[in-house]
């Protein structure tokens, strides 16, 4: 009773003093000076017509590298925690198959879903999107068919290899900027036409290393999940 | 050679899954290998002048900037080096573990993580990084895979989660008044900017949030129960390493931006009550582990006392209070390895493992502060920056480091008159080799011996962390190496 009425009272006090800060912000234009700066020279220094993208990957792109690391390092806590123990059998073709209509409904769904993942990580550096949200995606198209049929789910050693190379291929781009005397992850090949397919130079190489990653990794972790799911 | 040391363990981490198992045992340590070898480097080129990489080339206060000054390229080294002497062992009770190469993987990048924190200079860049360590950390604390270390891990998940997100608010709240994440940048526009209460709050918040990982009086709670359940070898890497990387982004905040007395008297305050409460747990503790866990939380509330000593003369305490333990703590975490838990079954260890009870003996002199030993200079350096300053607070802390040192001693002596007493205790042969903790003596000893040398280095770097100008006019010159690119093709 006691430790209820102390995590009420805790959640009081810190809604309190997020209001009271609230309270005490000035109004008005907050000073954005980096933001601003960015905006004025982006287009221009980067080549991507989506600003975003070349902040999270160009001005900002070691950020990025920790933000892939941080979710492998999930991943791959997950896989401690879990890995080892005894593992449902693997479900046969008659328990687990998904009716008519799920397995069609996937069936359709499966190569859409693929082209709008690659698109939505290939146009990243043009409009709203990039590796992340399609690397969503991506994982939604390898996971979806698991459903329909359990038997026929990809395997782990594949996922596992396209998430550790992608992850590599990010660290290479930025390497391979040493090698031509410039910092860690300096955008190379030049930034091309504002708005072209072809621009912004390494970016959408990065953004699809970082799709592929993200991709394989959350496929990978749902599937695992979904195989501890009948054990537990 | 600056990113070096982050990408590789990155690169490593990332690669280790895919490769042979010959090649996954070599990997790791020959990377840590090198991040070394870069960490002295770059240790070495700061007593000249400290070194900039703009990341990716961009002018400093839009891009993100690594700053190598003495005691980052020293803190690099000493990661490495820690990280290679706590590499989790692949055959621990002589049976393989089919889980090393996960736990291989979230070491690299814990000391990939590290790495950063100790050079980044920009603020959410070392959020990032902290994160990533934070989430390393959660995975090898569960990784013994014993219910309770399972449980110990789901609370120590949330309450890493709550500073996480405290420390978020406050570098929006700091983004927010000011504009930009760039330390430099921000050391420029603090005066006018982010010294007035709303800018205090987000230090606050920072402070808290970055304060979970360096076992900061309020949110330490965590620390005994998953260093108790947690592989040792993991509790080591916690409490030696990442604690002190999380306490290096605290204090680079602290110099840069926030050089006014109420920030300093906050870590005082928390400083020397984290100093009590460890101290006195630690005195009740009936649990070899927690006991450890306890006058971890002690020491780390000596060296937030030190830091909040205004000057390169707090510093310079800190650093040495800092790095002290770095070599202190792992060590007696490996001695609990080989000995386990349970305090009343150590009676009489020194008989059956007599080197390893000599061992204790010595870091326990050193944690207490007994003359030729390291620890001697940290507490040396600690209470005279500290009677340097004006009497009231700084004073008392005085007193309290001083008192508790006699608390330390009773314990301490106690858990030696066990090992060397007569009676014979249960505890069970030697599961481990004491080499590990053997190196860190060595290491120890030569610190102690060579600590007339090691004064004028030491020095130079406090100096060198405490000049605001220097670091800021660095930053802002930092060389990029590319002609700003133009829109046209190439």
């Amino acid at each position: 009773m006691l430790t209820r009425y102390g995590s009420l009272l805790f959640a009081t006090g810190f809604a309190f003093l997020l209001f009271s800060l609230f309270i005490a912000l000035p109004m008005g234009e907050p000073p954005t000076l980096a933001g601003q700066a960015i905006l004025n020279e982006a287009a221009n220094s980067v080549g991507a017509a989506n600003i975003v993208t070349s902040v999270v990957l160009a001005y900002r792109g070691i950020d990025t590298l920790g933000e892939l690391s941080i979710l492998f390092a999930a991943a791959t806590a997950v896989g401690l925690v879990l890995g080892g123990q005894a593992r449902a059998p693997r479900p046969s073709k008659e328990d687990g198959a998904g009716g008519f209509i799920l397995q069609t409904g996937v069936d359709l769904l499966f190569p859409l879903l693929l082209v709008v993942g690659f698109y939505i990580i290939l146009h990243g550096h043009l409009t709203p999107g990039g590796g992340f949200q399609g690397g969503v995606v991506l994982a939604a198209a390898l996971v979806l068919p698991v459903l329909a049929r359990p038997e026929e789910s990809p395997s782990p050693a594949a996922l596992a290899w396209v998430e550790g190379l992608a992850g590599a291929a990010f660290i290479a781009t930025g390497l391979a900027a040493l090698a031509y005397d410039h910092a860690f992850l300096t955008p190379l090949l030049g930034a091309g036409q504002l708005g072209d397919l072809f621009s912004a130079g390494t970016l959408p190489l990065l953004y699809l290393a970082v799709g592929l990653k993200v991709g394989a990794e959350l496929a990978k972790l749902l599937l695992r999940l979904a195989e501890e799911g009948p054990a537990a | 050679m600056i990113a070096l040391t982050v990408a590789l363990p990155l690169l490593a981490a990332f690669l280790l899954p895919l490769l042979p198992a010959l090649a996954r045992q070599f990997l790791g340590p020959l990377v840590l290998l090198a991040v070394a070898a870069f960490g002295l480097c770059l240790a070495g080129n700061a007593l000249d002048a400290p070194s900039v990489v703009a990341i990716g080339d961009f002018r400093p206060p839009l891009g993100i900037v690594f700053y190598a000054d003495g005691v980052a390229g020293l803190f690099v080294f000493a990661i490495a080096v820690v990280t290679l002497l706590l590499w989790p062992c692949a055959t621990p009770n002589g049976q393989p573990d089919p889980q090393i190469t996960r736990k291989h993987s979230l070491t690299l990048l814990m000391a990939a993580a590290s790495c950063a924190l100790a050079l980044s200079g920009d603020l959410f860049n070392i959020y990032v990084f902290y994160e990533l360590a934070a989430v390393a950390g959660y995975g090898l604390a569960a990784g013994s895979r014993t219910p309770a270390a399972q449980v110990a891990t789901f609370r120590f998940t949330l309450l890493g989660s709550l500073g996480s997100l405290l420390a978020l608010i406050g570098i929006t709240l700091i983004y927010f008044r000011a504009g930009s994440l760039n330390l430099a940048h921000l050391a420029e526009l603090a005066p006018s900017t982010l010294h007035d209460p709303l800018g205090l709050a987000g230090f606050l918040l920072i402070l808290l949030g970055f304060g979970v990982k360096s076992e900061l009086f309020l949110v330490n709670s965590w620390a005994p129960e998953v260093y108790a359940t947690a592989e040792s070898r993991v509790s080591a890497l916690l409490a030696g390493l990442i604690s002190k990387l999380a306490l290096l982004a605290v204090v680079r905040l602290l110099v840069l931006v926030f050089p006014v007395p109420e920030a300093s008297q906050l870590l005082l305050v928390l400083g020397m009550l984290g100093i009590l409460t460890g101290e006195l747990a630690a005195y009740r503790a009936r649990d070899f582990r927690r006991l450890l866990a306890w006058s971890s939380i002690g020491q780390l509330g000596a060296a937030f006392v030190a830091f909040a000593i205004p000057g390169p003369a707090g510093l310079m305490a800190g650093i040495a209070v800092a790095l002290h333990h770095l070599m202190v703590k792992p060590a007696l975490f490996l001695l609990a390895e080989r000995w386990g838990g349970n305090l009343a079954q150590l009676a009489g260890a020194a008989r059956n493992s007599p080197i390893a009870a000599a061992l204790f003996v010595l870091f326990a002199l050193s944690l207490i502060g007994v003359p030729p030993l390291p620890g001697f200079w940290a507490k040396y350096l600690l209470l005279s920056g500290l009677a340097g300053e004006p009497a009231g607070l700084w004073w008392l802390a005085g007193l309290v480091v001083l008192t508790t040192t006699v608390v330390e001693a009773v314990y301490l002596f106690r858990i030696i008159g066990t090992l060397y007493g007569h009676q014979q205790g249960s505890v069970m042969q030697s599961r481990t080799a004491t080499t590990g903790s053997g190196i860190f003596a060595l290491l120890l000893v030569g610190t102690a011996l060579s600590a007339p040398l090691l004064a004028a280095p030491l020095q130079k770097m406090a100096t060198q962390l405490a000049d605001t100008d220097g670091y800021v006019a660095q930053v802002i010159s930092a060389t990029i190496t590319a002609p700003q690119r133009s829109g046209t093709a190439p």
